[in-house]
């Protein structure tokens, strides 16, 4: 036989090999699939933004401490920058009032590590601290205003 | 590529996710008869097949609506049933013993045989080829792909897929050789008609 022929042959009959399908709902299940996939991704881009608030929401909280503990203590720093050798004293006199804070922040650490032991999902998790953050500022807040009151 | 099919990848990129459920069923029998004599399992090919789509709609942004569309789906069909032949401990390979009853130059078979090739002896004919080479035969000739198109689907050099595509060619003669019985006169469903070789 003529190898041209063969190929020819070959070529033919493979061209006319029936196309199989694959069983009923086939086309549903892939939608469904790539649903799925989409709702996972929605909620991993909300858990994104969930994390994203959180941090800018702590950033916040610290900024608005670091400047209301300036602002209290402003008249002492003032006189501390005043006074030979005051920067020192100024920023020793900070960083005693921001680790008081850091402190209090921390006795609420075993806390939040206790819930995420728990395997709670990530959003309920990220939600808690929210909450947790929240909770902590606020306090903090009103023990500096009571203190600017005195 | 079909006007329907250039409107249809246009809507999906588009953002129109929609459409896709098109694409799924002008394409979905390719891919998975694609799959499926690869794989030479329903249920694999199925999953090769879905995981196709899948990825598919999730890549489509990376698709050039320039370029054909079916190079692009079979590319990630072909990554799909590779990954499922190598899931299977199936060796994916290039090796000489893959092809060891594949003599040098062109096969002659018998002479004065009426030829005739039906599907089922052509589809058991492929399915006794390695993948690599059953595919190019299939992307060539089912597909109507050029070596170039292959090569983008397959990934490889042109080079290589001139090579696979001829040594494939040579293994399917071979084996006809080998095995008269394949060149009967069939009658059967499928049969390709008005081919008499000498």
């Amino acid at each position: 036989m003529n190898a041209d022929n063969t190929e020819k042959l070959i070529a033919k009959a493979i061209a006319a090999l029936p196309y199989s399908s694959p069983r009923a709902g086939f086309g549903a299940r892939v939608m469904a699939a790539i649903e799925e996939q989409a709702a996972a991704e929605t909620w991993l881009q909300r858990a994104l933004k969930a994390g994203g608030v959180i941090v800018a929401a702590w950033s916040a909280g610290l900024s608005f401490l670091a400047a209301r503990l300036i602002h209290a203590n402003f008249g002492n720093i003032a006189a501390a920058l005043i006074e030979p050798g005051g920067v020192s004293r100024a920023f020793s006199l900070l960083a005693a009032h921001g680790a008081l804070i850091l402190a209090k922040l921390a006795a609420a650490a075993p806390l939040i590590a206790g819930w995420a032991l728990d395997a709670m999902p990530p959003y309920h998790e990220m939600t808690a601290a929210a909450i947790l953050c929240a909770a902590a500022v606020a306090p903090l807040a009103r023990i500096r205003t009571a203190a600017d009151k005195n | 590529m079909a006007e329907n099919e250039i409107e249809l990848t246009r809507r999906c990129l588009g953002g129109d996710s929609s459409a896709f459920s098109g694409i799924l069923e002008i394409y979905q029998d390719r891919v998975y008869s694609f799959a499926l004599r690869l794989l030479k399992d329903p249920q694999a090919a199925e999953d090769a097949a879905q995981e196709t789509f899948v990825k598919a709609f999730r890549g489509l942004s990376s698709y050039d609506p320039a370029c054909p569309f079916a190079p692009w789906l079979f590319r990630i069909a072909h990554n799909a049933a590779m990954d499922a032949l190598r899931a299977r401990n199936k060796t994916v390979s290039m090796d000489a013993e893959d092809f060891s009853d594949l003599p040098d130059g062109a096969v002659p078979v018998e002479d004065g045989v009426g030829a005739a090739l039906d599907a089922e002896r052509i589809e058991a004919l492929l399915a006794s080829l390695p993948p690599l080479y059953s595919e190019v035969l299939l992307l060539q000739y089912r597909e109507d792909m050029g070596p170039a198109e292959i090569a983008r689907v397959i990934n490889a050099p042109e080079g290589t897929v001139k090579n696979r595509l001829f040594r494939a060619r040579e293994m399917m003669k071979a084996k006809m050789a080998a095995d008269p019985e394949l060149m009967q006169p069939f009658t059967g469903r499928g049969r390709i008609e008005g081919e008499t070789v000498i």
